[in-house]
């Protein structure tokens, strides 16, 4: 408790030395209040609480600029009950940004990064995402996950050079078992509660296991290009030790490329993007994921002045399928060579745009599992924001991605105050 | 030979009622666009702080304050738009970029940095409110005069000033409105009212333009208003810190300055 005070001062103490060091230009200070109650849906969800979201978050946000260089902290505050009462302190954001010369940007400290053209569909952004927020009702900020990170920017005629350097590897933030259940293959079932607290070994701390992401962007015409590269882990602790019975986070490299353009009165995206699975480079070992070829095509228009639509298609290729179904030891899951998502999404304001209904479908046809985002939020004044909603899942299997959380179906409501 | 004078005397008064007609036509289309570009060229460049009000039917009052950047590429022709958002908190720190070509269909791109991410959005419907309010994003950026057929109704007053009173008509079928009344001051080429008239010609939206300052040596209308009467609710927008020709370039409406907002114009 008290490490965390300090902590607290700690960083309230960064925030009030980053005004000198930006020269003081402009500062700012922003935020919000903000509680978050949800429940399962499911009584026999073996978890630890029927709660999924009891929480009160409070966010400082601080912006401090001049000229030359900028700097930017968010500040979360929680207390949190859905199971045992708990304070909580965490740095979303803490960076400095500046520019060197005419054609250099560089991003330095606490940061959260994305790239890519899915819509919640993530192939080349290999940055940290936090899925527990994600399938509980917090707000959409909450999906992406910070990284430690420095990120240079180089601006040139033929195109826009991005670098983000990851000192340490920083992993997703998947169900645990805490507060939503998870499949445990090792269990060979849906599991949670204490006896089933899960944590992926993280790669040793040392230089080599840095993660290192690359973009290549230009336009042509109206189209953005984007080549990208990715050198690091598994951000989800797929690969299986089975000497230490623990799971870990394996070694990958992404090459990718994605083009997004406005075509028939609407947004189209492509993207692809190899996944090397580097600890199985021959692809017979059935403890780490199979490289992969994944592509994703999308189409997003509008169909009346208040309503948004667009639809993905997701396909996933494993490269060596007859090697990993040789090496499958009876009694393993076997999964397909080819895996298939569609999602949907359509998005509609009403009321001067002060209630947004929004529904978010993903479906796989080859893993038979769904997973649905419905939200409902009224702005009842600019300061006040009231909202509902609900994640439901299914699958007719519990290994899949979205069946292995079908016991954790949950509505919320949330409310904000803004300042 | 009294058959021939008929024809030739009837073909001389068509012809000049033609010629007077198509002057008349010429000569709305001349002030439609002069106000235009008054109305959203002026300069080479513009920046403006903006404050925006959305008043429901209740009188409940929202607030929106951004700044927006302009720089003209081509006079009366392509533009491009950044709008950083201030307030409320919800957008804070957001920016919207478009490069507007008046022929064809913006890009636009939405910079979330909460979550990092930028959005390309579709620009198909011109009529989409912009950000909640009775004002529309053509309203916004302006409609180009060759959209619709112009006719001069009248020579008017208007809150006591000279007015040119000026028709127009989509020349393709259109969902904003069917017909649209513009009054021009004849002085400052401005449009100061506009009547925009729904498919069953009711009058829906009352557009207002007041406070007409000189900024620069420019006549600004730094208050605007777009009423929409049917539904009993109205936006504001005043404008403040104007400035004109201040060498806004052309790289500020790139991917870079949508995530790093160019603080030489933005505080």
């Amino acid at each position: 408790m008290l490490n965390k005070v300090a902590r607290g001062f700690a960083a309230l103490l960064l925030f009030l030395l980053a005004i000198p060091m930006t020269g003081a230009g402009e500062t700012y200070f922003t935020g919000f209040l903000q509680g978050l109650y949800g429940g399962g849906l499911d009584s026999n969800n073996p978890t630890s609480s029927e709660m999924t979201a009891s929480e009160t978050r409070l966010q400082l946000r601080m912006e401090s600029f001049s000229n030359s260089a900028e700097f930017f902290g968010r500040l979360d505050f929680t207390y949190d009950d859905y199971y045992e009462p708990a304070t909580d302190l965490e740095l979303r954001e803490g960076f400095v940004k500046f520019k060197l010369g005419g054609k250099f940007d560089f991003q330095i400290g606490r940061q959260i990064i994305t790239w890519g053209t899915g819509d919640l569909i993530f192939i080349n952004d290999v940055f940290a995402k936090d899925y527990q927020s994600f399938f509980n009702g917090r707000d959409d900020q909450y999906l992406k996950a910070p990284q430690n990170a420095l990120r240079a920017s180089f601006y040139s005629a033929p195109g826009t050079f991005n670098i983000v350097f990851t000192p340490r590897f920083t992993p997703n933030r998947i169900p645990t078992g805490e507060r939503l259940s998870y499949y445990n293959p090792m269990a060979g079932e849906i599991v949670g509660g204490s006896d089933y607290y899960f944590e992926g070994r993280m790669p040793e701390a040392e230089f080599k296991n840095s993660e290192i992401a690359a973009r290549f962007s230009r336009y042509i015409g109206t189209a953005d290009l984007a080549l990208y590269f990715y050198h690091g882990f598994y951000k989800n602790p797929t690969g299986i030790d089975m000497m230490a019975m623990e799971a870990f986070y394996p070694r990958l490299n992404v090459y990718g490329t994605s083009v997004r353009m406005p075509i028939l009165g609407g947004i189209a995206w492509l993207e692809s993007g190899y996944f090397d699975s580097r600890d199985d480079n021959s692809g017979d070992d059935p403890t780490v994921p199979n490289s992969q070829l994944s592509s994703l095509i999308g189409f997003e228009r509008q169909l009346t002045s208040t309503l948004t639509a667009n639809l993905q298609y997701q396909n996933k290729y494993m490269i060596d399928h007859d090697k990993y179904v040789n090496s499958l030891v009876p009694g393993m899951i076997r999964v397909d060579e080819m895996y298939h998502l569609i999602t949907a999404r359509i998005t509609q304001l009403l009321l001067m745009e002060t209630v947004t209904i929004s529904a978010f479908g993903f479906y796989s046809p080859s893993d038979e599992d769904f997973y649905g985002r419905f939200s409902v939020s009224y702005k009842y004044t600019d300061a006040l924001t009231l909202a509902a909603g609900a994640n439901i899942f299914d699958g007719t299997e519990d290994y899949t991605d979205f069946g292995a959380f079908k016991q954790n179906d949950n509505v919320y409501i949330k409310i904000t105050y803004g300042y | 030979m009294m058959k021939l004078h008929h024809i030739i005397l009837t073909l001389m008064v068509l012809f000049l009622t033609w010629t007077v007609k198509s002057a008349a036509q010429d000569n709305a289309e001349d002030l439609m666009k002069k106000a235009h570009l008054v109305m959203f060229y002026s300069g080479d460049d513009g920046l403006t702080d903006v404050t925006m009000k959305i008043v429901n039917s209740g009188g409940k009052e929202r607030v929106r304050e951004f700044t927006m950047l302009r720089k003209d590429l081509v006079e009366g022709g392509k533009q491009d738009y950044y709008t950083y958002f201030r307030q409320p908190h919800d957008v804070s720190r957001l920016s919207f970029m478009v490069h507007k070509i008046p022929d064809a269909s913006d890009n636009r791109w939405l910079y979330v940095p909460a979550v990092d991410l930028i959005k390309r959005i579709s620009a198909d419907d011109k009529n989409s409110s912009f950000v909640g309010s009775d004002f529309t994003y053509e309203d916004v950026s302006g409609r180009h005069w060759t959209e619709d057929n112009h006719k001069l109704l009248r020579e008017d007053t208007y809150n006591g000033r000279a007015v040119h009173v000026v028709e127009s008509i989509p020349k393709e079928a259109y969902k904003g409105f069917s017909r649209k009344i513009t009054f021009i001051d004849k002085e400052y080429l401005l449009p100061v009212l506009e009547e925009y008239y729904d498919k069953k010609d009711e009058l829906e939206r009352v557009f207002t333009a007041g406070n007409i300052t000189a900024i620069d040596g420019i006549m600004t209308p730094t208050l605007r208003k777009m009423e929409n009467v049917k539904k009993g609710q109205y936006s504001t927008v005043e404008f403040n810190n104007i400035k004109y020709n201040v060498g806004i370039e052309e790289d500020i409406f790139s991917e870079r300055y949508l995530k790093n907002p160019p603080r030489q114009f933005i505080k």
